[in-house]
């Protein structure tokens, strides 16, 4: 409520601030301050409410300023734009969500996509990049401490992590490894979710059509176009494709996953080995 | 070659040969009759360093920002498995649906050296060879190797070798728009022969494991965005001519003892670093030596050389900095100066210049019967 009035009210300075209407913008940039001020104050109430999720704000700054003839009034703008926003869950939980949503491995560009299209909010996709990271050094430090962790997928071959695939620790081994065939078994699988949760939600918003329809594009008889898309339409001809590559995709996973509960330890199963080990591993497989 | 490699290395003085690279392997190619800057390809050396020593820097390299374009639409194309790809060499090569294997080769084991991604994609090519059509479909970053005059040179592709019908097909992936159908000529020269390098690389690649030169099919994938869109559209490059220029002038690269051979015997363009590399050598010395070496710059090489702004100053006054198409025309009329005196008739032309000389006078007489008097 307090942040669609700051909304509001930034936009208005904006326009008088084109408009070169000095006194309007003092007048509103005025009542701005004591909205935000309002709005700082209720958070901080909600904070003490629920200390644990303090943390957890995550901000994201508007992409692009227009440029205002006010310098000073930009970085009002941009100040409060970056106090507030976003979900106020972790951003681990954010991916987790998406991720569980996917039920498949998959990019930080997909995931966040899809925390987009579903839940609130937009995960930047700078922060996901640091957050396998962390994962796997809490793990380290505290094996299991966690009731599940955003780790890598790992390739088949070598049972390294996969670069650039997120995934979630609680699937089995063989879901989270990535064979030749996995990368488009999980983008069709993706879609298929996709497509299935477009049509449980009530009143899907543009960026789930967005996301559906940039990933029906790419399945073979499944696009009727941006106008009439049919979301059943779509898990079908993903079901189609699927079925082709499953069997095939499924042995070379279920093996790499046996040959990883063999040579890897714990942490190494979650976060994939490095190069000497798997020197060794590729030498055993072949 | 012992010989021809220790004259080289003179020449490069006491610092590593620059590696090459596809775009660099492939200005080898825009001006060919330039001893100058074959010379300097040849014992590697670090021309825009060079350059801007003896004072004529050249604001060179992609801009930060064509690097960023191009990356996001190469990620975007190769997102989620090739997905984009995958629709395009479906639709339009007719691939068939069941081959959609990736294996990508950027990072190997979590380790990026040039030598394990190499080792890694050869693996994976000979199991593709040797196996057929089931065995790999997209190579994503594949490290190829290319010698280049008697050096390996690692070439790092932005593109993905796919095999359709038992014929592997270099992709590349560029940002410039195809606007209706029609790209920028000048674009599209560039990325055929970059892209020929590669079909080059990969053909070495695979003598070595037995096979012909046909296993890699002579056209290549170019993939860039529709009109002002960020859609992706593939077009059918053929780069058998690039393919033939490249291999003239690499063995030309191979023969460069011919050329060396004709130089100063004292030439060098080391700087002359010390510990810390700081160069010393007098830059006029240096500048001279550069002098030595005849090179034959048009405009063209502002797009290409890393020298061109030092060839530029020293045609300034010669017709061939006014482009080859004048240059061409005045025929043996070298200098500005001569061409202005043989068309106000102040020089008599030689035999060799007679027919230049009749058109530069046409030229006058028809300029000031247009200008009259005040030209």
């Amino acid at each position: 409520m307090l942040q669609r009035r700051i909304d509001e009210l930034r936009t208005e300075v904006r326009r008088a601030a084109v408009d070169r209407d000095r006194a309007r913008v003092r007048a509103l940039r005025a009542e701005l301050r004591t909205t935000e001020q309002a709005w700082e104050e209720s958070l901080a109430r909600l904070d003490e409410e629920q200390p644990a999720s303090g943390s957890a704000t995550t901000s994201h700054a508007p992409a692009s300023m227009p440029s205002a003839g006010d310098g000073a009034a930009a970085v009002v703008d941009g100040a409060a734009a970056a106090r507030g926003g976003g979900s106020l869950l972790p951003l681990r939980e954010q991916v987790h969500q998406a991720l569980t949503l996917l039920a498949a491995p998959a990019a930080p560009k997909l995931v966040s996509a899809v925390h987009e299209a579903f839940f609130t909010g937009l995960i930047p996709s700078v922060r996901l990049t640091s957050l396998r990271r962390d994962e796997e050094r809490s793990f380290r430090s505290a094996p299991f401490a966690r009731p599940y962790y955003v780790c890598a997928a790992l390739t088949a071959e070598l049972l390294a992590p996969a670069r650039g695939v997120l995934a979630v620790s609680t699937w089995p081994l063989d879901r989270r490894v990535i064979g030749p065939l996995s990368p488009r078994v999980n983008y069709l699988s993706a879609a298929i979710r996709v497509a299935e949760s477009y049509l449980r939600i009530p009143g899907p918003g543009p960026a789930a059509q967005r996301l559906l329809w940039r990933l029906a594009a790419n399945i073979p008889g499944a696009s009727g176009g941006a106008r009439n898309m049919d979301p059943a339409r779509v898990a079908r001809a993903a079901q189609a494709e699927l079925q082709i590559h499953a069997a095939g995709d499924l042995a070379a996973r279920t093996a790499a996953a046996a040959r990883a509960r063999r040579q890897l330890d714990d942490p190494e199963q979650l976060f994939g080995s490095r190069l000497q080990l798997t020197r060794q591993a590729a030498a055993g497989s072949e | 070659m012992n010989d021809i490699d220790a004259q080289l290395g003179r020449i490069r003085g006491d610092v590593p040969p620059l590696a090459h690279n596809a775009r660099s392997i492939a200005a080898l190619t825009s001006n060919p009759g330039c001893a100058r800057r074959a010379i300097m390809d040849a014992a590697g050396i670090d021309k825009p360093r060079l350059a801007s020593y003896i004072g004529f820097p050249a604001p060179f390299g992609q801009s930060q920002f064509a690097i960023t374009r191009g990356n996001a639409f190469e990620a975007q194309v190769k997102a989620n498995g090739c997905a984009e790809l995958l629709r395009l060499l479906r639709e339009q090569l007719g691939l068939p649906i069941p081959e959609v294997s990736y294996d990508d080769l950027e990072e190997v084991g979590g380790q990026r050296s040039q030598l394990v991604r190499h080792t890694r994609t050869r693996s994976l090519l000979t199991r593709a060879v040797r196996a057929g059509g089931d065995a790999g479909t997209l190579f994503d970053h594949p490290l190829l190797r290319l010698e280049v005059g008697g050096r390996p040179v690692y070439l790092e592709p932005d593109l993905i070798a796919f095999q359709l019908g038992g014929r592997f097909h270099v992709v590349e992936i560029k940002s410039f728009a195809v606007i209706d159908g029609q790209a920028d000529g000048d674009k599209v020269a560039a990325a055929a022969i970059q892209s020929a390098v590669y079909v080059l690389a990969m053909r070495d690649l695979l003598a070595e494991l037995g096979t012909g030169p046909e296993a890699v099919a002579d056209e290549v994938v170019l993939v860039c965005p529709e009109n002002f869109s960020n859609r992706p559209v593939a077009t059918l490059l053929d780069v058998r001519k690039q393919l033939t220029v490249l291999r003239r002038q690499l063995s030309r690269l191979a023969r460069i003892d011919s050329l060396v051979g004709l130089q100063p015997p004292g030439l060098t363009f080391d700087l002359e670093l010390d510990q810390a590399g700081a160069p010393h050598r007098a830059a006029a010395e240096l500048a001279d030596d550069v002098h030595a070496v005849p090179a034959r710059y048009a405009p063209e090489c502002l797009a290409s050389c890393e020298m061109c702004f030092f060839c530029r100053d020293e045609a300034s006054g010669l017709t061939a900095a006014l482009g080859r198409a004048v240059a061409d025309d005045l025929g043996a009329v070298h200098s500005v100066q001569m061409a202005l005196g043989l068309a106000d008739g102040t020089i008599t032309p030689a035999d060799d210049q007679a027919e230049a000389a009749a058109l530069l006078r046409e030229a006058a007489r028809l300029r000031r019967e247009c200008l009259g008097a005040t030209a």
